[in-house]
């Protein structure tokens, strides 16, 4: 086949599996129970060949769900490997295995393969974060005291839930007996399978349609083009040892040092078309508490989230397909037993900020490189799992909320940091007070941005928010959280970003300030969590921000004219209006300002 | 009955005229005023009367499609907005969802934070609070505090103002009080109420949608007076009514009271003026198919009705809007769209498009990127002497030196390029129209496609060909669809209302009555417009998920109070549309009532079918046989194609492809293995070989 007319047929087939995939995420979406799925958007839509390569994910799902799907798919197929078993037409397979491929325990994948003329030619598979998961206490996050992958809660490896069709009744049983809020789970489930199962139809058509060759060659020629932007785009970055180190909170009211203020280091190594990216300098594992991080499925998909994004920005590059190509160029190391490569069965189910540390460490070693192209230090999430047992029903009608609480970016070159988003491989969304107010036991008594906490620079940071939940009736929560103890880093001159803050309010008005990680607490009706969410690094020398830009902030109540004249050396007139003599006479005194 | 139809678009404004007693419709084009579109439109219309010698004052309607508000909207220049929202909850619409628009980008916008439709400075917070589940006051407004932020609104140089609280949906009480409070402070302020917008859950969608109608109020308002007021001066007693996102009209006042109804009307009137083309070769499940210079504008219409989008996705400008928008899928494929190989070396095409300014290389406009409009040319299916009716001749070497260069770059031959670029362009169209009918259950073999836009007939059969659809309706007056569905709507008034009730527990009584409020209050609005009771309808549906689900599919309700078996009726019907559009359902899980709507329509006159004459001959209309490329079998290869004139062609005489149709503002291809016929609806029918 002549090449040229590979390049029309493979748009052709690339535009297609794309369409499928979004068709798979938008059916999981709009079918699944739980707000964690639908609201929040925590679930992934893939299809993967048939050696685990990735060749097309949903775009509405978030990163770090749909990225680990071929890496589910490969565990899956070492796993039967090891077992003498084989895939059939009509199998669908359960997968969450944090030491074979899936991300945590909690992601749970259901892949449901695609066979031409009796052969095994690719994947369909979805990813979803469930509510709970049979761990030591309600909800999937927060489970910060587990201390072995056995306290996480029930693990699948490669389990059949429907063997060459035929539903497996015993598994189901299992997981209705297991998990809480059963109903919930089991339906996200269902829905995790159809959505599955029609991308595999559909995937089948176009296989049927074009042929396997022909289809196999597309699908080379698509990750080869996406290798291909990869490896100018590494190009185009220096040669050179970028080496970066950030800290994360760990247990930090733990007396125990290697369970706090853990260091997360990062080598990028830039060589011609290729970059290695080494963990090595990284605490070691903390081999009874979750915060260690999958090698595969979490520490890699944070690792390529940061280079896409900053070398291949969607927004000044177009749309590139995401498939196997883009991550050939990417070579990621750690040293085994380390937080970035545990050994099982060391816990991980509460890896998320740690896993975004990662990334934003890696965008710290790549400033040193390309820092037209990155932010400040990121502000690191929260995730609270609120629970209870709703009164009146027989033997424990539990329910269980899980919010993620959002971070926000630093300053970025050409314009301020994004406030009060999430941050790097998670893009999850908030649920709106008005569903959480009408279906929980739940109010939410302030939603506004941080004021007078922001990194000072020539592009200010992004603002963190202030969030509080209120309990109406006695229940419980956990929260897993990371960013208390060290503020995001600034960049080219800017002023460091403000730690995000955990206060726990009695219903008498005491305050008391929590850390980042709290096991399992009761909580009564009338007791608030306030929820501060951390303030993006600066980026450039904050005497060169536009005076207007101050003024601006100021009059919106973000940061105070005090603050605008000691931060910005800018000073405001009564009208608000910017004095322009004094400020060129502060700017001159202030030190920086010979910088 | 004599209407007008005017459509205003970027290059030029169209009218249409349609005398529905005599059967006469006529048609005029005039140059868009960009600085107040208002005098076109006026312009026109007298000079149509003109021409025709049709009296001014016997016109009974004007109805008219403005992108007024959507504009201001894209470009960011509407009114200084100010907000006056629940204390503790400033900056709702700011941090939105917290979600990033793209999930792989550093350097990004957000467009709510960048281009806030009211800056934090004039976002001001009252005490007050609703709570659920039955809206009951928790804390009582401040009445006070209302006034003072009114003043100080009024003193920043605030021009217009939107009241939102939490649970408004629920009671809004507290939010007609405050904007009846900031009227008294400051009469001539333009005041929106999110639960006046829009009474549903959500607060980020409902706030954002009452700051997009503040922020487009004055500009809108000033428009449609203007207008009205015009129409007046030029002698025209008539009705004005303005078209809205929901595929009906609704009168000046009400347009001028809620613009936000108007911000995603632009491609409604077209996909309609397409559906009553369908309607009159008696097709009932249509594709509506517009193609333009940009973008092609997609919508389905099962037995003629579009489905209404889901209120999660509609968007402008990347905010959201929670108003009713008939379902248009829009992708960046059109006639202007530029080929080119890409860094990494993949062919593609749009969605970047030369638009009309420099537009097709073929254009001759300093264009020189390669589009598929030059692609058209190069394969000889565009007529370079007859492009747009021979208004502009179109540059066929310009053309082949575009194309050349990317062919020369791919190792191609000129055509086998310009092929590629629309094998490409044509998928792309194809994958978008997959995504609106196989990804929601529906089998694109059952459709027709009704291709228009100045595109759309170019490209109609090969993208009917992808999908398996075996007909294909190209409508009399391709390029002015848009004013021509003006013509074929009616008055439409939309209620909705969140009422959370859940499977066991739901309350009749209180569903009935809701219902009936609803209604009552759409009647009376109606008999304002001065629509007879005869000639008004009402239907009603509801919102339903499964309890826990986050996105609802919309059903139909029996337009009387519903009993237990009414209420099990609806259950069943939520069921099988959700089987339908999933291809699941969960047998065991309870059903809640999220929203309810009622949907008010006054009926209005309509555009009638167009008068065609008899006789003629394909000999007759034959201009001239030239030779087009068109893939036979695996070769693509020049064949003789004949060129016919439309309006000469026969009526219900088969002609076979290949075969070229011309009008003033399209062509038609007939690839080799479609037959052509001219029905008597005023349609050509094109029927692909099965």
């Amino acid at each position: 086949m002549p090449e040229t007319i590979d390049s029309i047929t493979a748009s052709v087939i690339q535009g297609t599996l794309e369409n499928i995939a979004v068709e798979m995420g938008y059916k999981l979406m709009r079918m699944s129970y739980s707000s964690i799925i639908r609201e929040s958007e925590d679930f992934g839509a893939a299809l993967v060949d048939a050696e685990g390569r990735g060749l097309a994910e949903s775009a509405q799902s978030t990163p770090l769900q749909s990225g680990p799907i071929p890496g589910y798919v490969r565990g899956i197929l070492k796993t039967l490997a090891a077992r003498g078993d084989t895939m059939r037409p009509g199998d669908v397979i359960m997968h969450n295995d944090a030491y074979g491929g899936a991300s945590h325990g909690p992601d749970v994948g259901f892949a449901v393969p695609v066979f031409h003329d009796e052969r095994l030619v690719a994947f369909a598979a979805t990813t979803a974060h469930h509510l709970d998961i049979g761990a030591l206490s309600p909800g999937s996050c927060g489970i910060v005291d587990a201390i072995d992958a056995f306290a996480e809660g029930l693990q699948f490896k490669a389990i059949k839930v429907y063997d060459r069709g035929v539903r497996n009744d015993a598994v189901w049983q299992l997981l209705r007996d297991n998990i809480r809020v059963s109903d919930l789970v089991v339906g996200d489930m269902e829905a995790q399978i159809a959505a599955a199962r029609i991308g595999a139809e559909r995937l089948a058509a176009v296989i049927a349609q074009h042929g396997y060759p022909r289809f196999q060659a597309a699908c080379a020629a698509v990750m080869d083009y996406a290798e291909r932007l990869m490896r100018q785009a590494i190009a185009a970055v220096p040669d050179g040892e970028y080496r970066a180190e950030t800290r994360i909170d760990g247990f930090a009211d733990s007396s125990d040092p290697t369970k706090r203020h853990l260091p997360i280091v990062a080598t990028v190594r830039v060589k011609g078309d290729e970059i290695e990216v080494d963990l090595t300098g990284t605490a070691p594992q903390v081999p009874d508490r979750p915060i260690n991080m999958p090698l595969e499925g979490t520490v890699d998909v944070a690792v390529w989230l940061t280079i896409r994004s900053v070398l291949l920005d969607t927004v000044l590059r177009g749309h590139i397909p995401v498939n196997h190509g883009l991550l050939r160029p990417i070579r990621i190391t750690a040293p085994l037993g380390s937080l970035a490569n545990p050994v099982f069965p060391a816990p991980t189910i509460a890896r998320f900020c740690t896993g975004n540390a990662v990334a934003d460490t890696v965008m710290k070693a790549l400033a040193q490189a390309v820092p037209g192209q990155v932010s400040a230090g990121i502000g690191n999430l929260k995730v609270i799992a609120f629970s209870g047992v709703r009164p009146g029903e027989n033997g424990g009608g539990h329910w269980v909320h899980m919010e993620i609480f959002e971070g926000s970016y630093g300053g970025r070159n050409g314009i301020d940091g994004m406030d009060a988003v999430d941050t790097l491989y998670a893009n999850t969304r908030n649920n709106p007070i008005e569903d959480i107010e009408t279906h929980l036991p739940l109010r939410v008594t302030r939603y506004e941005l941080r004021e007078e906490a922001s990194g000072a620079g020539e592009w200010r940071g992004g603002l963190g928010s202030v969030r509080e939940f209120e309990y109406l009736a006695d229940g419980g929560a956990s929260v897993e959280a990371d960013g208390h103890e060290f503020a995001p880093w600034p960049l080219a001159g800017g002023s460091p970003g403000h730690p995000a803050e955990l206060h726990f309010v009695r219903k008498h008005g005491s305050a008391e300030p929590l850390p980042s990680k709290v096991p399992h607490m009761r909580v009564r009706a009338g007791e608030r969590f306030v929820c501060v969410g951390p303030a993006g690094g600066g980026y450039g020398n904050p005497l060169r921000r536009d005076p207007a830009l101050v003024r601006d902030d100021v009059a919106d109540g973000i940061i105070s004219a005090a603050a605008a004249r000691d931060q910005y050396g800018v000073a405001l007139l009564a009208s608000g209006e910017i004095d322009a003599a004094e400020t060129a006479r502060l700017r001159d005194r202030m030190p920086e300002a010979r910088v | 009955m004599r209407l007008i139809g005017v459509d205003v678009g970027g290059t030029f404004t169209d009218i249409v005229f349609a005398d529905t007693d005599a059967g006469q419709n006529l048609i005029h084009k005039v140059p868009t005023t960009q600085d107040d579109p208002a005098r076109g439109v006026i312009a026109g219309i007298v000079e149509l009367c003109a021409r025709h010698g049709i009296a001014r004052e016997a016109i009974d309607h004007v109805l008219h499609g403005t992108t007024i508000g959507t504009n201001a909207v894209l470009e960011h220049n509407g009114a200084v907005t100010g907000m006056i929202t629940t204390e503790g909850y400033r900056d709702i619409v700011h941090i939105g969802r917290h979600q990033r628009p793209q999930h792989y980008s550093i350097r990004q916008e957000v467009p709510w934070q960048n281009r806030a439709l009211a800056k934090r400075r004039h976002r001001l917070t009252v005490a007050e609070r609703i709570v659920p589940p039955r809206g009951t006051e928790l804390v009582p407004l401040d009445e006070a505090a209302v006034r003072v932020a009114a003043r100080m609104l009024r003193d920043a140089g605030v021009e217009a103002v939107a009241v939102c609280f939490l649970f408004s949906y629920l009671n809004p009480a507290h939010e007609m009080r405050a904007a009846e409070l900031v009227r008294e402070e400051w009469p001539e302020c333009f005041v929106s109420t999110s639960s006046g917008v829009s009474p549903q859950f959500r607060e980020f969608e409902r706030f954002t949608t009452a700051l997009l109608n503040a922020f487009v109020g004055p500009r809108l308002k000033a428009y449609v007076e203007r207008l009205d007021g015009g129409l007046g001066e030029a002698g025209l007693s008539a009705d004005l009514h303005v078209m809205c996102s929901n595929g009906g009209v609704a009168t000046a006042a009400t347009v001028a009271k809620s613009p936000v109804l108007t911000l995603l009307s632009g491609p409604a009137a077209g996909v309609l003026g397409g559906a009553w083309s369908g309607a009159l070769s008696d097709r009932r499940n249509l594709i509506t198919f517009d193609v333009g210079g940009t973008s092609a504008d997609i919508g389905i219409a099962i037995d003629r009705r579009f489905a209404e989008a889901t209120a999660r996705d509609t968007w402008i400008g990347g905010f959201p809007v929670l108003a009713p928008m008939i379902d248009i899928h829009t992708i960046g494929a059109g006639g202007g769209s530029i080929a080119y190989v890409d860094e990494g070396g993949a062919f593609r095409v749009g969605p970047r498009s030369a638009g009309a300014d420099p537009g097709p290389a073929a254009y001759g406009k300093g264009g020189r990127e390669p589009t598929v409009t030059d692609a058209n040319l190069i394969l000889g299916r565009l007529d370079p002497a007859n492009f747009l009716g021979g208004v502009m001749a179109l540059d066929a070497e310009a053309a082949r030196r575009a194309v050349g260069q990317l062919a020369d770059r791919l190792g191609l031959s000129p055509e086998a390029a310009a092929e590629g670029i629309l094998t490409i362009v044509n998928a792309n169209m194809a994958n978008a129209i997959s995504s609106r009918t196989v990804q929601k259950g529906l089998d694109p073999r059952d459709f027709v496609l009704v291709a228009f836009g100045g595109a759309g007939p170019l490209h109609g059969a090969e993208v009917a060909r992808a999908l398996g659809i075996p007909e294909i309706v190209v409508p009399a007056y391709p390029g002015i669809t848009s004013a021509v569905g003006l013509l074929t709507t009616n008055l439409q008034y939309d209620a909705v209302r969140t009422e959370f009730q859940i499977g066991a527990e739901i309350d009749l009584d209180r569903l009935n009555s809701d219902y009936a409020a609803m209604q009552a209050d759409l009647a009376r609005q109606l008999a304002a417009d001065g629509v007879p009771p005869d000639d008004a309808a009402f239907e009603r549906a509801g919102d339903l998920r499964y309890v826990g689900q986050g996105y609802e599919l919309r059903v139909p309700v029996p337009p009387r109070d519903l009993d237990a078996a009414g209420l099990a009726a609806v259950c069943e019907r939520f069921e099988s549309l959700h089987r339908t559009e999933y291809g699941h359902v969960f047998a065991d899980s309870a059903i809640e009532i999220v929203n309810i709507r009622v949907t008010a329509v006054g009926r209005m006159p309509k555009i009638a079918a167009p008068r065609l004459a008899e006789g003629g001959s394909p000999a007759s209309a034959l201009i001239k046989t030239a030779p087009c490329a068109f893939r036979v079998g695996d070769r693509l290869k020049a064949v003789a194609t004949p060129f016919y004139r439309r309006e000469a062609l026969p009526l219900d005489v088969p002609i076979a492809g290949p075969a070229i149709v011309l009008q003033t503002d399209a062509t038609t291809v007939v690839p080799p293995g479609v037959t052509l016929r001219a029905d008597r609806g005023g349609n050509l029918i094109l029927r692909l070989e099965t």
